[in-house]
């Protein structure tokens, strides 16, 4: 069963509409010409997997830890209080 | 322009200027100005570290280059223990836990931080209006803007405030500033300088570069702030360029420049008069110049705010006011996300946002997404035909002039469009230079990937050409 999600529900922004502005971009697109060439590069980001950083983790130092806590909306005994997360 | 950097140095050695006074006056100027450039200040920071560059000379050891000097850093950098808000209302009170890497190699090499600058909201914008700090004011000409997103940093380094500053370019954000400010700004090739630490807009464009009043100052920090870094896989090592690499006299013997760039009908009189009297006195030197086939310009910014839209789109989405950020509780969890987001992101980043999510949509996606993905690779395998052909692309940085404060924020198609002439080297992920020189607001200065050393050696050639 399909159920239309729209670009406020995607987007997580209350209210949210599409816009005229972008939608013009868009239109340039759909009628631009592509190759038939199916290599889809951004190649050169690639990695080589004999270059990749260790598995392994490292603790964060105090002080960064300190910050994170300082950043939590809510705090209460030093734990983060989230909202209920509801069922649907 | 001479070397900023080297004048303070020779100034601190010879103990003309304490480094306190240095910073102190620096700061002074920072908090008295009216431009709109400062986020917030490190004053107490700054002058700690001062204080140390003091006693050191004090006890006559030596400094290093880079050691006291003064510079201003785009605030969508992380530098721990600031306020860190990429002037948004979501992060205005989000401090940093930990330091970008590109940032933290300027403070090992004792370059002292002033002041979190203030940009277009994540990068998004032309103009730096798009900020809850206040649009940022042009050097030149206060009732115009400061161009964008890294407004704050190209005034900053244009007024003097600054011996240099970082922006952030993803798709112009350094180099139309400093062309709109009368400085040179550099984005580096993709991946030279690590992106760790700097807030993502689009990663696949986002790059770290130096804004500056020199051509030696910009390889200096360029230099500093290079290299390989396991935390962005992307990055790779680089070699130092040396001065001597710059104002080596080794000619460069054929450039050239994009024809419909300089035809269309929406470039200023000016400074396409002005451009083609800039290669005239290139060609005059013996270089030859060849005219160029590339995209027309709405195709380059289609493709580029598509594909931008779509990264940015997912790099925001971790900002749901769950761990940071100014949470506004609703009736239930998605009602946080979706009111958090909606109350505190600007329109222009909801603008975005949207779009991105569109066209990374089903029954979007292939139509739009993967096309111009696809469209993109052209421009760079273009790029890559250039450059058989040729060393250096000059370019316009951009058709017009900055515009009045205000206009941009009213037709933002007009602001996208604004960007044609900086998007596509974005796209090719390539090292372009803007040079206060040639129009009146600067000439692009483009090479092959990884030959930024080229870029500064041209520049260095047309500091004494035109």
């Amino acid at each position: 069963m399909s159920k239309i999600m729209t670009v406020d529900v995607l987007s997580s922004i209350k209210g949210a509409q599409s816009s005229e502005t972008v939608d013009k971009l868009f239109e340039v697109i759909k009628n631009a010409n592509t190759t038939n060439s199916n290599s889809l590069s951004v190649k050169n980001n690639a990695l080589s997997l004999d270059d990749l950083r260790e598995d392994v983790v490292i603790d964060s130092p105090l002080a960064e830890k300190e910050i994170i806590i300082e950043n939590f909306p809510k705090e209460k005994n030093g734990y983060l209080v989230v909202t209920k997360v509801i069922e649907e | 322009m001479e070397s900023q950097i080297h004048k303070i140095h020779q100034k601190l050695m010879n103990k003309e200027i304490t480094c306190t006074k240095l910073i102190q006056d620096r700061l002074d100027l920072l908090k008295s100005n009216d431009n709109n450039t400062v986020n917030a200040l490190l004053e107490d920071t700054a002058l700690e570290l001062a204080a140390k560059v003091d006693a050191k000379l004090n006890e006559g050891k030596e400094i290093g280059l880079l050691e006291g000097i003064p510079f201003g850093i785009k605030d969508v950098y992380m530098v721990q223990g600031t306020y860190t808000t990429a002037s948004s209302d979501l992060l205005k009170k989000y401090k940093s836990s930990y330091t970008a890497t590109a940032i933290q190699k300027l403070l090992d090499a004792g370059a002292i931080p002033l002041v979190k600058e203030n940009c277009d909201s994540f990068g998004h914008g032309s103009s730096s209006e798009n900020t809850i700090f206040g649009a940022v004011k042009n050097a030149v000409n206060p009732a115009l803007v400061g161009g964008g997103s890294s407004g704050g940093s190209a005034v900053n380094v244009a007024k003097d405030y600054t011996a240099f500053s970082i922006g952030g370019d993803t798709g112009g954000s350094i180099r139309q500033p400093a062309g709109y400010n009368n400085v040179y700004g550099l984005k580096p090739t993709y991946g030279r300088i690590s992106r760790y630490g700097l807030m993502a807009y689009a990663s696949s464009t986002d790059c770290v570069g130096p804004i500056a009043k020199s051509i030696e100052d910009i390889r200096i920090v360029l230099n500093a702030m290079s290299g390989k870094d396991v935390k962005d896989q992307t990055t790779y090592e680089s070699e130092i360029i040396s001065d001597e690499a710059v104002t080596a006299s080794e000619e460069i013997k054929t450039i050239g420049y994009f024809k419909n760039f300089i035809e269309s009908d929406a470039i200023d009189a000016q400074i396409k008069a002005d451009f083609l009297a800039a290669v005239e006195k290139i060609k005059a030197k013996g270089i030859e110049v060849k005219e160029l086939d590339f995209f027309e310009a709405d195709t380059l910014v289609s493709t580029y705010y598509t594909l931008a839209m779509a990264e940015t789109a997912s790099n925001l989405s971790r900002l749901d006011g769950t761990n940071y950020g100014n949470r506004i509780e609703g009736a239930n969890l998605k009602d946080t996300y979706s009111i958090t987001r909606s109350e505190n992101f600007s329109e222009e980043t909801k603008r975005r946002i949207v779009g991105g999510n569109q066209v990374l949509s089903q029954g979007f996606s292939d139509e739009i997404y993967l096309k111009g993905l696809n469209l993109r690779d052209q421009i760079s395998n273009n790029f890559e035909k250039d450059f058989k052909e040729v060393a250096i692309i000059l370019s316009p940085v951009t058709p017009s002039l900055p515009p009045k404060i205000g206009d941009s924020l009213k037709d933002p198609l007009a602001m996208y469009l604004s960007d044609a002439y900086t998007v596509g080297f974005s796209l090719g992920q390539l090292p372009t230079l803007t040079v206060p020189q040639g129009t009146a607001t600067g000439l692009q200065i483009t090479a092959a990937k990884n030959n930024d050393e080229l870029v500064l050696k041209f520049a260095n050639f047309l500091k004494d050409t035109i």
